[in-house]
């Protein structure tokens, strides 16, 4: 086992290495002149070059992105000039809000979407599972800012139980603290990937239910609530992770939006408002965060799965 | 005294999308205390779907339409949901096939064990361990208080199966519901696990259900058998009486069909033409009359009723029949099929003296295992085949037997090129096949073709038959459009199968007719060699004897050499001339039918026969041991010298330290043993530092 | 220590199917008439049956859901292409003087801030996100089926390569490059689906290798490898041919997956730039629209997202049913 965590921990830096990489390129190909971003359309063809050459851009790629990978490992993710402040400030104001709303949502789902998914199984094709899915389908098919405009609309315009905005305070403590503000912020990220994972859970359920080890539990004469419990549910959890593990991006494309339409400060706004002033350091630091993040969280997945499946223990 | 379990007019329904499969109709039969009942049939006759009507865990759409399933006089149909489950695992138990998909993957085999002890006992987790301690030291698990902490992936088929089996018998139930218990395991270890439940019965005093499609398997361990046949109990008779004066033509057919060990192969086995109806819609009269050779009018239209004496009784009081035998017929017949002499259709003169076409030269095949963290290092390797060479001669059906594990499909890969050797060649004419490249290559592999044992995934479900009978033709660039067409409806008459199939697609042909198909596509090539791998394994019993015929007749008629593998002694015996015996990679045995089979010099040959069971009641009654203990050592780690040692009851100190050579007991016989139980011809030059060639004729 | 399991059995175990076989193959809408009675060859008579692709065209049929979601999409494209021809609105030049009408005569859906009318925008929005959904989804599909096949083919070293170097993209998070991306290169249709469709290529090239994968040890190829048939014969004959299915479902999903993103793109701000509209840019400036209680401007353009999205998850969803309907009889 320690082998393969080990194998997965190896294989998990590569593909951060490549990542790093491809995402240096990208950007460089994109914006091939800093100096042109940073002092904008006006600036003359000389100032842009001297700025350039000041900020060593004017090296060969390798070496620059040689220089650049040197600075992320001691944890620098270099400069936004746009804000004069170092990305690594920027970001270090914001990743606290962010977390809590991914982590916070994250956890919504799951708790929701996992005893949903296996009442469905276990209910399958009656009325109730059809409300369900249809339910889970229709969530699935709507793009999550149209779900938080109706959730604003109903709870927040007209019934007036929360605000449009989502909390404004600095310090995270205080945010946690104000339930009111994050709830609809909360659900509305929660609710997308809730869809996806009940929808998967049912289907993982469905899989284990048709099991023989089912019938043999059945055969013991066990009542079906401990069938369910003790025979099903740990089966069907267990793909349930590496989903997950794969789901993040799309969890961090929900914080863009959901932070965007409840004007949440967070890592997202963060990364819209970058885009928008072609800040391209803390779109870069962003883009390597948000591809560190999927890469932990399928390593966590996959590491998880070794742990409490005893089949991949070897 | 009154019956243990009595089942009386049971119907089973299973509602699908559309359609509604009666699966199981007016079905009666009862089960005595400490009697072992065999319930028999082929795939689909609803002997499963009985069982689990008992248990009532039908599956989804399943439901008991009526009559009625008495426990010891109590109504099983319409008890209410907790009351069942008391009597569930607690009464009645039930083992299924399939052990490695039963246990749960996550639960300890303790855990599983215990947890119908603790549910119908009341008992604590510590009560329940020690009770699961002491089943599982009753189904005979070598050190069972370490076994309670492994996971079902870590043990052994047959210690799995003992494991179920251990979860059945935790409450002492009075009844065993055996759903096809030894189906997915190898003959050695089917051979333990029958003989377990079979002491476990006498010691427990159990009533024991056997649902199997295995007639050998109930020959010898059931004491009255139920014959199936499309959702009916068609017949019922003690054992003896049933195989030896059965009045049901299906009963007789079925047991005709199997090919038998002590049977001579020169005659065509017996075989059911058609197919099982279809039970959504079953035929009006008896539902047999479709396929019997008796039928008539009456039996169109008329379904017989199960009745002791059969329906008719009156009337034919020729049957002479003992009390407790019924049958469903309304022409009965009386005892088993007399073979005419005039069946024989062509014997087996011992083709291809002298001139070998194939011969397969020390072939050795070893799959890399492999590990680290990093870098794939090479760490072992699976040792599939260990150095075996075979000479096929021309017109010859050479058979490889073996059980699962043994290397024998392996060497069929090589044989057809499938697979590369690690060392070794095959020749064929002397010259090595796979040595050319390219066009070359394509040339040779003509005369090498392969028939593949499951008829689902041989065809491409997306090419109509036409298409796939012609592609060799295409690739190998035989003939014009209009040839190959002829070829095509040759080879389709030959093997049976109407002109029309070539414009029908792989599913809608039944699993019979696509081994016809796979047989038709490795022949239109006329190769030399046909490798036919478990050609008749995935069929049942009256489908496979049809299968079976047809093999032998082209090959009469066709002339080819074939290479038939498979893990039935039985079907190899029936196809071969000569026979190789393989275990664990090597051979370990070579000579005709017959000196496998009467003259066994090799332990394990000898062992592996007595462990098949026989559709004969007072042959399988005869054994009085189980053939060979333990399981089959890892093919990672080999033991050293004779790899059988380990198993075998003749072993000593120098089977370990030296590996035994193949020595020859007869013309043609060959067998590798230290302490074999024939005589050798040459004791004194037994083939020391030989080339250990296998070839002999 | 990792020991595939085929290579420590090499022998698959004689497992004939159990009772419940009956209920799979019984499965099969057909008639049902027994075989056997008066048999011409004697192996037996042939089933008459459809073809796999005619079952699963039965099986999809039968879906109902399925049906509506083909519906709906017929009426969708029909309204957004067909609708402009009959429905003349301005959806081009700004005039504020009718900014933010109510539904009525003459606007029937209302007017945006712009003055534009709401009508007519969806249509047009829908032609655009229809396009860029259905072109995004044929690029990620035919770069997607060609990796993935090659790297299942190729097998080996060089897959290895192929598939990290897929870990390694699919490790980026889409809606961050595709917002870099769309923001410089996104203005047109075609620039757009180009966009979205060479980042959405990742999850078909996992799944066309996999289906490679699995089929390359059917006995069917091996068949065909023991007839001597070339590698290219086995690939165009028998490996993509039957990997096809798991594609034509693949690409139903990746239509869904790329109208949500250009909506995602559009509702940000970066989606596709004047002179066309998508509907995610409709509704960027929703929620002030919904403050202000123009609900005309928010509603009835949301409504057609997720009903088109819907719709084709439906025919998708019925797809992937249809085909297991044909792999099931085999």
């Amino acid at each position: 086992m320690t082998a393969y965590i080990l194998k997965r921990i190896v294989s998990a830096i590569l593909v951060t290495i490549g990542v790093t990489i491809v995402t240096y390129l990208l950007l460089h190909i994109i914006s091939p002149s800093p100096g042109r971003a940073v002092l904008g359309l006006h600036a003359s063809q000389k100032a842009v070059r001297s700025w350039n050459k000041t900020h060593g851009y004017d090296r060969p790629i390798v070496v620059q992105f040689a220089a650049y990978f040197w600075k992320l490992l001691h944890g620098n993710f270099g400069y936004s000039y746009k804000e004069d402040q170092t990305v690594a400030a920027l970001l270090a104001e914001n990743v606290g809000r962010s977390a809590y709303l991914s982590g916070a949502s994250l956890t919504l789902a799951i708790v929701v979407a996992m005893p949903v998914g296996i009442w469905q199984a276990i209910r399958r094709n009656k009325p109730s599972d059809y409300v369900l899915t249809g339910a889970a389908f229709t969530l699935y098919s709507m793009p999550s800012f149209f779900l938080g405009l109706l959730l604003i609309q109903a709870f927040a315009l007209s019934l007036h139980w929360f605000p449009v905005e989502a909390a404004q305070q600095t310090g995270i403590l205080q945010v946690i603290g104000n339930i009111r503000a994050m709830a609809l912020p909360i659900i509305t990220l929660a609710a997308v990937s809730m869809a996806a994972y009940s929808r998967y859970m049912r289907s993982a359920a469905l899989d284990n239910l048709a099991q023989d080890y089912i019938r043999l539990a059945r055969a013991k004469g066990l009542p079906e609530r401990t069938v369910y419990l003790r025979h099903l549910l740990r089966n069907s959890i267990l793909p349930m992770v590496t989903l997950i593990g794969l789901s993040i991006p799309a969890l961090l494309a929900g914080n863009i939006i959901v932070e965007t339409l409840f004007n949440y400060p967070g890592l997202g706004l963060l990364f819209i408002t970058a885009l928008q002033n072609y800040d391209y350091p803390v779109l870069l630091a962003l883009t390597l965060i948000g591809a560190m993040a999927t890469v932990v969280g399928n390593l966590l997945a996959d590491v998880a799965l070794t742990v409490a499946d005893p089949r991949i223990r070897l | 005294m009154p019956p243990v379990l009595e089942v009386s007019h049971l119907s089973t329904h299973i509602q699908l999308t559309k359609t509604v499969v009666q699966a199981v109709g007016d079905v009666s039969f009862h089960l005595d205390a400490g009697e072992t009942l065999g319930l028999v049939g082929e795939s689909g006759c609803g002997k499963s779907m009985t069982g689990l009507s008992i248990m009532g865990l039908l599956p989804n759409g399943g439901h008991v339409v009526g009559g009625s399933i008495k426990l010891e006089g109590r109504e099983l149909v319409g008890m209410p949901g907790a009351e069942l489950r008391s009597i569930r695992g607690n009464d009645v138990a039930m083992i299924f096939q399939d052990s490695a998909s039963s246990l749960n993957p996550t639960k300890t085999v303790g855990d599983q064990v215990a947890e119908p002890v603790m549910l119908h006992r009341g008992a604590g987790r510590k009560e329940a361990h020690d009770r699961a301690v002491e089943v599982l030291t009753l189904v005979g698990i070598p050190r069972p208080k370490e076994r309670l902490g492994d996971y079902p992936h870590q043990l052994s088929g047959g210690l799995r199966q003992r494991v179920m089996i251990a979860i059945a018998l935790s409450c002492d139930p009075k009844v065993l519901i055996a759903d096809e218990p030894t189906t997915a395991l190898d003959v050695t270890i089917q051979a333990q696990i029958l003989a377990l439940l079979d002491d476990l019965k006498t010691q427990l005093g159990m009533s024991v259900l056997l649902v199997t499609h295995d007639m050998g398997v109930v020959a010898g361990r059931a004491d009255r058998v139920n014959v199936m046949y499309a959702g009916r109990v068609v017949e019922t008779a003690a054992t003896d009486e049933l195989f030896h004066s059965m009045h049901h033509p299906y009963t007789q057919g079925l047991l005709a069909s199997i090919p038998r060990l002590d049977q001579d192969n020169r005659r065509r086995l017996y075989s059911i033409p058609g197919a099982p109806p279809d039970l959504t819609s079953p035929p009006p009269g008896c539902r047999y009359a479709p396929r019997c050779p008796y039928a008539d009018e009456k039996c169109q239209a008329e379904e017989p009723t199960l009745v002791e004496g059969g329906p008719d009784f009156t009337r034919n009081g020729a049957g002479g029949s003992a009390p407790g035998h019924a049958f469903a017929c309304w022409h009965p017949v009386a005892g088993p099929v007399v073979l005419e002499a005039g069946e024989d259709q062509g014997g087996s003169e011992g083709p291809g003296q002298g001139d070998a076409l194939l011969e397969v030269d020390h072939v050795v095949k070893e799959f890399p295992v492999t590990a680290g963290a990093i870098l794939q290092r090479k760490v072992g390797a699976v040792k599939a085949v260990s150095g075996v060479s075979v000479r096929v001669g021309r017109g010859e059906i050479y058979g490889l037997v073996g059980e699962s594990g043994c290397g024998k499909t392996t060497l069929g890969k090589v044989i057809v090129g499938l697979e590369t050797p690690s060392a070794g060649k095959v020749r064929l004419l002397g010259r090595d096949v796979f040595a050319a490249r390219g066009r070359e290559l394509r040339k040779a592999r003509r005369d090498l073709q392969m028939m593949f044992q499951d008829p689902y995934s041989s065809l491409d479900p997306r090419m109509r038959v036409g298409s796939i009978l012609r592609e060799p033709l295409a690739i190998q660039g035989v003939g014009t459009r209009q040839e190959q067409d002829r070829i095509i409806a040759d080879m389709l008459r030959e093997v049976g199968l109407p002109a029309n199939a070539t414009e029908r697609y792989p599913h809608e042909f039944s699993g019979g007719q696509r081994q016809r198909i796979g047989l038709a596509r490795a022949l239109t090539l006329e190769p030399k060699v046909v490798v036919a791998d478990e050609p008749v394994s995935a069929l049942d019993v009256s489908i496979r004897s049809q299968v079976l015929n047809l093999m032998r007749r082209l090959q009469r008629a066709h002339g080819q050499s074939y290479v038939v593998i498979s893990h039935d002694l039985a079907v190899v015996k029936y196809l071969s001339d000569r026979i190789g015996v393989m275990y664990l990679g090597k051979l370990v045995e070579e000579g005709s039918g017959d000196d496998i089979y009467h003259r066994a010099a090799h332990p394990y040959t000898a062992a592996l026969i007595d462990t098949i069971p026989l559709p004969d009641p007072g042959k399988e009654r005869a054994k009085t041991e189980v053939g060979i203990r333990g399981e089959l050592p890892s093919p990672i780690n080999p033991p050293s010298g004779c790899r059988f040692r380990t198993r075998c009851p003749r072993a000593e100190q120098r089977c370990a330290d030296e590996e035994p050579q193949l020595a020859a007991f007869g013309a043609g016989h060959v067998a590798a043993c230290h302490f074999p139980l024939q005589e050798p011809l040459e004791v004194a030059s037994a083939g020391r530092g030989a080339s250990g060639h296998a070839g002999s004729s | 220590m990792t020991i595939p399991e085929h290579q420590v059995r090499p022998d698959v175990e004689d497992r004939p199917e159990g009772d419940f076989a009956l209920v799979q193959t019984a499965l099969a809408p057909n008639g049902g008439a027994a075989s056997g009675a008066g048999a011409v060859a004697e192996g037996g008579e042939v089933q008459v049956l459809a073809s796999g692709w005619r079952l699963a065209l039965r099986s999809f049929l039968e879906n109902r859901l399925a049906v509506v979601g083909v519906v709906v999409v017929v009426l969708m494209v029909l309204f957004c292409f067909v609708g402009p021809l009959f429905y003349h609105g301005n959806y081009l030049v700004a005039n504020p003087i009718f900014a933010n009408q109510a539904p009525g005569a003459g606007h029937p859906l209302g007017t945006d801030p712009n003055g534009f009318d709401v009508l007519a925008q969806i249509m047009h929005g829908g032609q655009a996100s229809l396009e860029v959904g259905f072109f995004a989804a044929v690029i990620a599909t035919v770069i997607g089926t060609i990796w993935g096949a090659m790297a299942g083919l190729a097998g080996g070293i060089v897959d290895g390569i192929m598939m990290r170097f897929v870990d390694v993209l699919l490790s980026i998070p889409f809606l961050f490059v595709v917002l870099i991306l769309a923001q410089k290169y996104g203005a047109s249709i075609v620039d757009m689906s180009i966009v979205l469709g060479v980042f959405s290529w990742l999850v078909p090239s996992r799944l066309v290798r996999g289906e490679v994968l699995t089929l390359r040890v059917r006995d069917f190829v091996s068949a065909a490898n023991v007839m001597g048939a070339s590698r290219a014969r086995v690939a165009f004959r028998h490996l993509i041919p039957n990997a096809l299915s798991v594609v034509i479902v693949n690409v139903t999903f990746q239509v869904a997956d790329a109208i949500l993103a250009l909506a995602f793109l559009g509702f940000l701000g970066f989606g596709l730039q004047y002179p066309h509209i998508d509907w995610g840019d409709m509704l960027s400036g929703a929620e002030t629209a919904l403050q202000n209680g123009y609900w005309w401007q928010v509603y009835p353009v949301g409504a057609a997202l997720v009903i088109v999205v819907m719709a084709i998850n439906f025919i998708g969803d019925a797809l992937r049913d249809a085909m297991d309907v044909r792999l099931r009889r085999r």
